[in-house]
């Protein structure tokens, strides 16, 4: 094997000068089209964000008003007792097995989704949106009559002999509701992720010894990577920090961090606690999401 | 060199829904040949190469190489290779792990995948770009990956669809003769499925023209080209003139128009049948005096001319009949204007009787 075929010419250069400058003069007229939602998100986003960070170095008065002044990190020193250790482990692993459960569940879907022809993809694709018809709150008291301990769950395992359920007021019943109102955001972006994946890669694996479990694992799982990083963050984020679902569904027992908050502030009436609190879950979603963009980011 | 047919297709059929991509195709394709299957677009050589491939299933018939029935196996159990149209290296790996991915899953030891994968990139002088990703090659480059990882595993027959289609003309033609080198010296058997005639001649010990999913001819590069067996076969090999005509006898064959040519036949008298003319053996004289002794000719008019620079091509009006002649450009040939009486003229043996 020691002779050669013709070199073929190098790979193109990128672009010229004048390529860049065009760029550059189409980033300038991209401002004006950028400006609105700008300004929307600093004065409804950005402000409203600066202004709980600065509550959190307030001072909670005896009868619960926040004093702005005297400045201190007394808040953040409060978030290692046991019980807001005990809420956050709690959200993380809901949330987590909330995720895990969503992308098992998706995954074969969104395979299902992005293989079939055209027409039936798009009457598929409607029918995973269809919830979002109605409203959030409405679906997940509809969860509280199907879990109750009367409703047809219970009253089918009543029938079978197993006796009623009691799952409602449960993490089960938590997690099945997160589960239930985060799927589409699973499905959706692994649909797009293997929508895009050229079905001829898996015949080229497949052509080169490798049985349909190994083509999935080193060709179709890589590539769908991006949608698997997406959806994750996506089914994650807003699990670890749900608050209707575990409020309708759940118990005493299953508190999620959204829920304390929300307590501190409407309750407890320390909002300087309720500040520092938020800012550090919302700084640990941030952290935990580079993150995981940082170890996938090979193959976005 | 065995006898067992490398590739052997019994009758095999495939259909897609009504649809007949191919029609009971049987082939014996010889060990160690350059076999093409040539056809236009559609005509099912691909989906034939995606059989001997495992990728598509026959409806009906079987296919066997060298001996063994690959009936209902899958590509993975299968001892051959492909080289895909749009090459598919997988985007998320190195060169180098894409070449190693078949000795990989075929669980060879790291030292063997890494001294194979060395040979094999060096055969295709892609030595020193195994950490390149895919993207990061040109057209040219990322085709001879896809033929190293082809190649890498040694495969019994090389399956190759349209590989060099995506490259332009230069590169294409340096490719053609150094894929036909790199052929003679491995000695596999490569089955090369392309639309394009030329390369087909260009590479082929043996070629197979397909049409609406029927194997037409199956011959040598002379063979399809001197002697087409159907008229198909004439017009999509190289130029050529076809004219519709019946069979007179005593080798005499009447056109549609009633003018009187001759050549040879084994046709009956009063069949129906297609004289194919090619452009290069048709002669053009000014006079009948020019007209070589023994040849067929006929009186023309010049409706146009071709300037191609190593040739000139005429269209000549001849009664009903249009033929376009070919004509070396040499000097001392003669030139004709549009609008000129000549004689068209050819050897009875350049003409080839087709039974319709």
């Amino acid at each position: 094997m020691a002779q050669t075929l013709v070199p073929g010419p190098e790979a193109p250069s990128g672009g010229s000068a004048l390529e860049d400058r065009a760029a550059r003069a189409r980033s300038r007229t991209g401002l004006w089209i950028a400006l609105p939602p700008a300004v929307y998100l600093v004065l409804l986003f950005a402000m409203p964000l600066l202004i709980v960070f600065v509550y959190s170095f307030a001072t909670r008065g005896s009868s619960g008003q926040t004093i702005l002044a005297d400045w201190n990190v007394a808040a953040y020193t409060r978030l290692f007792n046991p019980l807001v250790r005990e809420i956050a482990v709690r959200s993380v692993g809901y949330a987590l097995l909330t995720t895990a459960i969503c992308l098992a569940v998706s995954y074969p879907f969104a395979y299902y989704l992005a293989t079939r022809a055209l027409r039936v993809r798009n009457v598929l694709l409607v029918l995973v949106m269809i919830p979002f018809w109605s409203n959030f709150l409405v679906r997940t008291y509809a969860w509280r009559l199907l879990l109750s301990s009367s409703g047809p769950l219970s009253q089918l395992t009543e029938l079978i002999g197993l006796g009623q359920t009691r799952l409602l007021f449960t993490p089960v019943a938590v997690v099945l509701g997160l589960v239930y109102g985060y799927m589409p955001f699973m499905i959706l972006p692994l649909y797009a992720a293997i929508e895009r994946i050229d079905l001829g890669l898996v015949e080229a694996a497949r052509d080169l010894y490798a049985s349909g479990t190994r083509a999935f694992w080193r060709v179709t799982w890589p590539l769908s990577r991006p949608g698997v990083i997406a959806g994750s963050i996506l089914v994650f984020i807003p699990s670890l920090g749900a608050y209707v679902t575990p409020e309708i569904l759940g118990g005493s027992k299953t508190t999620m961090l959204g829920s304390y908050i929300v307590r501190q502030f409407l309750s407890a009436r320390d909002w300087p606690f309720g500040s520092a609190l938020s800012f550090v879950v919302m700084a640990a979603m941030l952290a935990a999401t580079l993150l995981y963009f940082r170890t996938g980011g090979r193959t976005l | 060199m065995s006898d067992v047919a490398a590739v052997q297709l019994r009758g095999v059929s495939k259909r897609f829904d009504d649809v007949t991509a191919v029609d009971a195709v049987v082939l014996d394709i010889r060990d160690g040949e350059f076999f093409s299957l040539l056809g236009p677009s559609g005509c099912g050589k691909t989906t034939t190469l995606r059989m001997i491939a495992g990728l598509e299933f026959p409806t009906s018939g079987s296919i066997s190489v060298f001996g063994e029935q690959m009936h209902l196996r899958p590509p993975n159990k299968r001892p051959v290779n492909t080289v895909f149209q749009s090459y598919a290296l997988f985007p998320h790996m190195t060169v180098h792990d894409n070449v190693a991915f078949g000795l990989q899953m075929r669980r060879l030891g790291r030292d063997e995948v890494r001294r194979r994968v060395g040979d094999a990139l060096e055969l295709v002088q892609l030595t020193g770009r195994e950490q390149r990703r895919p993207n990061q090659l040109s057209g040219g480059q990322q085709q001879r990956v896809a033929l190293a990882r082809a190649l890498v595993n040694e495969p019994k027959v090389l399956l190759l669809d349209e590989p060099l289609g995506a490259l332009d003309l230069k590169l294409r033609q340096a490719m053609q003769l150094e894929l036909k080198d790199l052929q003679s010296r491995v000695g596999i058997t490569f089955v090369y499925v392309t639309h394009d005639q030329e390369e087909a001649l260009t590479m082929s010990d043996r070629i197979g023209v397909m049409d609406a999913g029927r194997l037409l001819q199956v011959g040598t590069p002379e063979d399809i080209y001197e002697r087409p067996t159907s008229p198909m076969v004439a017009d999509f090999i190289g130029d050529t003139n076809l004219l519709t005509a019946t069979v007179k006898g005593d080798g005499q064959i009447a056109l549609d128009d009633a003018q009187i040519v001759h050549a040879e036949t084994r046709e009956p008298a009063g069949s129906r049948i297609v004289l194919t003319l090619r452009p290069e053996r048709l002669h053009l004289a000014a006079t009948d005096d020019d007209v070589d002794p023994g040849h067929n000719a006929l009186d023309a008019t010049v409706t146009r001319r071709v300037y191609l620079g190593n040739a000139v091509t005429y269209d000549v009006r001849s009664g009903e009949v249009t033929l376009r002649v070919r004509q070396r450009n040499a000097p001392g040939r003669g030139q004709f204007a549009v609008g000129e009486a000549v004689q068209v003229h050819w050897a009875s043996g350049s003409a080839v009787v087709v039974a319709r």
